[in-house]
């Protein structure tokens, strides 16, 4: 089976090189999408062991996942796939624990928790956004998990064929959970540590930009399928 | 008065500019003969302002000027509707663009010097 990490970045200089070479000790290989950074970014995810694939014009990082995924599966002909953060949030130690489903051949999909495990100091404000997500998530998708917009996922390569993302932004997690849905893929959830550090919270989406993932996903589902 | 010329040299203006277009095959036929057909009607119901109140009270409205209102209330919204499909589909062809250029050079580690 090989096994390789999707590293979505986009201006991750001084974190990226800490990500790739906790993931590379658990994976086969690992995958950084550039997503047209203005900093080092994809030299330093080089120099620390990825395939470095860049975006010329930056897409978000929806789109950045889904470079990843198709290089992976076309060029590497991976078996399993892990999506991981570039920042430090998620813990890398914990990926073989997300894979262990998809080699067992227990799920397709395994998506992190937050809520199933210990989040590390999460904000008070984070914790009520993320319980509308949930009931939006149930709402729309009919989907009912601890925790909606985990990045931390596994997958087979089968479910990944099937997972094709087509939302560039934020709102790719909820596109996920839709199609796991729609498919009918089987899938479970798993406690994941997120740390969270002034330093990732500054810069990862607030509870306001979740008014942005709602209209991309609504726009979606009303607008461009007609 | 005066608001009915300026409405009408604006359509006529409307026109020409169309055709124009036309000719030199900027624009399909379909869309010369919507847009033209469109300015022609604003031109009869500038010069006729009773027709539109005829044709208004015909479909249930009190006043043609605000018949018109309203159709252009409903246009607007379609092609706002329509730009708004375009887009949505343009993004998703320059992600594809994107994608393809980064998956055709991709940087191995090995690769360094």
């Amino acid at each position: 089976m090989k096994t390789i990490a999707l590293i979505p970045a986009y201006n991750e200089e001084s974190r990226i090189a800490a990500s790739v070479r906790d993931a590379r000790s658990f994976v086969d290989g690992v995958v950084v999408v550039d997503d047209c950074s203005v900093d080092r970014t994809g030299e330093v995810a080089r120099a620390a062991g990825a395939i470095v694939l860049r975006h010329v014009i930056n897409r978000g990082q929806g789109a950045a996942l889904q470079t990843a995924t198709e290089y992976a599966l076309d060029a590497l002909n991976a078996d399993a796939l892990v999506h991981f953060d570039a920042d430090g949030q998620m813990v890398a130690r914990e990926i073989p624990m997300m894979l262990e489903p998809i080699l067992s051949g227990e799920a397709d999909v395994v998506l992190g928790s937050r809520f199933l495990g210990r989040a590390t100091n999460m904000p008070f404000t984070r914790r009520m956004a993320n319980r509308l997500a949930r009931l939006f998530t149930l709402a729309i998708s009919g989907i009912a998990l601890t925790d909606t917009h985990n990045g931390f996922r596994a997958l087979s390569r089968k479910a990944a064929r099937e997972l094709t993302v087509t939302l560039d932004r934020m709102a790719h997690a909820s596109q996920i959970l839709d199609l796991v849905k729609v498919r009918r893929l089987r899938y479970v959830e798993r406690p994941v540590t997120i740390t969270y550090s002034e330093e990732t919270l500054a810069k990862s989406p607030s509870s306001f930009r979740a008014f942005g993932i709602v209209k991309d996903i609504l726009k979606d589902k009303f607008f461009t399928r007609i | 008065m005066t608001f009915q010329v300026i409405l009408v040299l604006f359509a006529l203006f409307a026109i020409t500019r169309t055709s124009r277009q036309y000719r030199k095959r900027k624009v399909s036929l379909y869309w010369f003969l919507l847009w033209t057909g469109l300015w022609a009607l604003v031109i009869g119901i500038a010069l006729y302002p009773t027709t539109a109140d005829a044709i208004a009270r015909f479909v249930g409205v009190e006043r043609g000027a605000d018949l018109a209102l309203y159709l252009a209330v409903v246009l607007l919204a379609y092609l706002v509707f329509r730009l708004f499909v375009r887009q949505e589909e343009t993004e998703r062809s320059i992600t594809q663009v994107v994608r393809q250029i980064a998956v055709q050079h991709p940087s191995k580690p090995d690769e360094t010097h």
